[in-house]
């Protein structure tokens, strides 16, 4: 990705003149953002939505609800990247958890958990037009989760519930009847041999 | 430290995923500014996972964006709120004539308040500028009238002294240089001390002074040097014991140790 940034200057005569084919170096995007463009935005989406819908959808499969997170994932990026601070992390990473902790609050939500509930009566699947279960996306094969199944299976779990599930350590802990420090050590060997597979 | 074995210790993975503990993610912020290799590293898993999410991506549905935008400019979400009441039947046509009606009507009142905010504004601006002019006469009325009261205060306490009838009057008459020039000195018996009115003196030049001499045996001894800016005003100048007459020469600034007598302007006897 760092190659697709470097290019060409952002100005924004080029920017009227061409229409959709400027770039950005992170640091203009950032500032532009800062700055409240709307352009800047507009190419900020269009590079990023599909990465970040991908990484919704392996925490809520439904694609019409992971749909709304990303349309709030993405309203809140514009409103809140005052709050970034590049000296912590990169653009992505800041928007990676953005829209991981929007999509572990819509699953914690209340409203979440009763629809789950419904579904899975016979009625909804066959009241379901077009939607219903077609509309779930198999997790397992999009994402960092396809990454995932190259791991062994008792790192599996431990990284879906905290990374896709948002569990605290201590949580894991609790649910896997496990001591805090193993959960933390598990999940640290995962997160490297993760690293290792992403390279 | 071992930056080696930090950096293969998974705390990096673990703060980029957003589930470091408060004390690690201090630590690690801390240490990246140390420690440019662990940075890198983290800037490493950084890319490697945004490469990944990239490579992986899933284009989200078209209207998504729209959307997104619709909601973050409020001009255009009007627009859109509009575009679908259009596209309802006539109850929707009947409230966008509605809205027009009142969005004309909004103008005008508009147009109208800003005229009205226009005049107040004159108004204000002129009234400021009439207050302002009022409020310095004012001051200066206070300030003259200041004045007036520490001369009315003066005049009332000569008024005072001279009609004590413990205060010898000796009236000083104009001598050959400036035969109209009068003034007359009031001399407490009880206290000694020396009061003089000015009635008519020229006024002197800037590096001249009157001085008032008293008349001892004979022999002139100074009473004080005095201005001759009030003729009303009575002026304390310094005690006599005994004196058998009072002379007013001009001196030098300051006065002198002994009079100038072919400056003297006026004299009286006791």
């Amino acid at each position: 990705m760092g190659r697709q940034w470097r290019p060409k200057c952002y100005t924004p005569q080029t920017a009227n003149r061409l229409g959709n084919t400027v770039t950005y170096t992170e640091q203009e995007l950032v500032i532009s953002l800062k700055a409240k463009d709307q352009q800047s935005f507009s190419y900020l989406y269009d590079n990023y939505s599909g990465a970040l819908y991908s990484i919704v959808l392996q925490i809520i499969p439904d694609k019409e609800l992971a749909s709304d997170v990303l349309q709030e994932v993405f309203v809140n990026i514009w409103r809140k990247i005052e709050s970034y601070d590049a000296s912590k992390g990169r653009l992505f990473t800041w928007m990676l958890n953005v829209a991981r902790n929007l999509a572990i609050d819509m699953v914690r939500s209340k409203s979440y958990q009763n629809s789950q509930k419904n579904q899975s009566l016979p009625d909804t699947v066959y009241n379901s037009d077009k939607g219903g279960i077609s509309m779930q996306m198999n997790v397992d094969n999009i994402g960092l989760k396809k990454v995932l199944t190259k791991l062994k299976a008792e790192h599996q779990v431990l990284i879906d519930l905290a990374y896709f599930k948002g569990y605290t350590h201590e949580e894991i802990a609790a649910m896997e009847a496990m001591p805090l420090g193993t959960v933390k050590t598990k999940i640290r060997s995962a997160l490297l041999q993760l690293r290792e597979l992403l390279k | 430290m071992n930056t080696q074995e930090y950096i293969s210790s998974g705390v990096i993975e673990s703060y980029v995923l957003g589930s470091a503990s408060e004390s690690e993610r201090a630590e690690l912020e801390q240490l990246s500014i140390l420690h440019p290799e662990i940075r890198a590293a983290r800037e490493a898993f950084e890319l490697s996972l945004e490469q990944y999410a990239l490579n992986n991506a899933i284009p989200p549905p078209k209207e998504v964006k729209q959307k997104v935008l619709a909601e973050i400019t409020p001009a255009a979400a009007q627009v859109i709120n509009m575009q679908t009441a259009v596209k309802n039947t006539q109850t929707s046509i009947r409230s966008i004539s509605i809205l027009r009606y009142m969005s004309a009507a909004a103008v005008v009142l508009l147009i109208a308040s800003t005229a009205l905010n226009f005049y107040f504004y004159s108004q204000y601006r002129s009234s400021a500028v009439k207050y302002e002019t009022l409020a310095a006469s004012l001051q200066q009325m206070a300030s003259e009238n200041k004045v007036q009261q520490a001369k009315l205060d003066l005049y009332s306490s000569s008024m005072r002294m001279m009609s004590d009838s413990n205060m010898q009057v000796v009236a000083l008459k104009g001598m050959v240089l400036s035969p109209f020039s009068k003034s007359t000195v009031y001399w407490d018996k009880q206290t000694k001390d020396v009061y003089l009115q000015v009635n008519n003196l020229p006024q002197p030049s800037a590096n001249k002074q009157y001085q008032l001499w008293a008349l001892v045996d004979g022999r002139p001894v100074d009473a004080g040097v005095f201005d001759v800016n009030d003729p009303y005003g009575l002026v304390k100048l310094k005690n006599i014991p005994r004196a058998q007459g009072f002379a007013i020469t001009l001196e030098n600034k300051g006065g002198s140790a002994t009079p100038h007598l072919e400056a003297m302007y006026v004299m009286g006897t006791v």
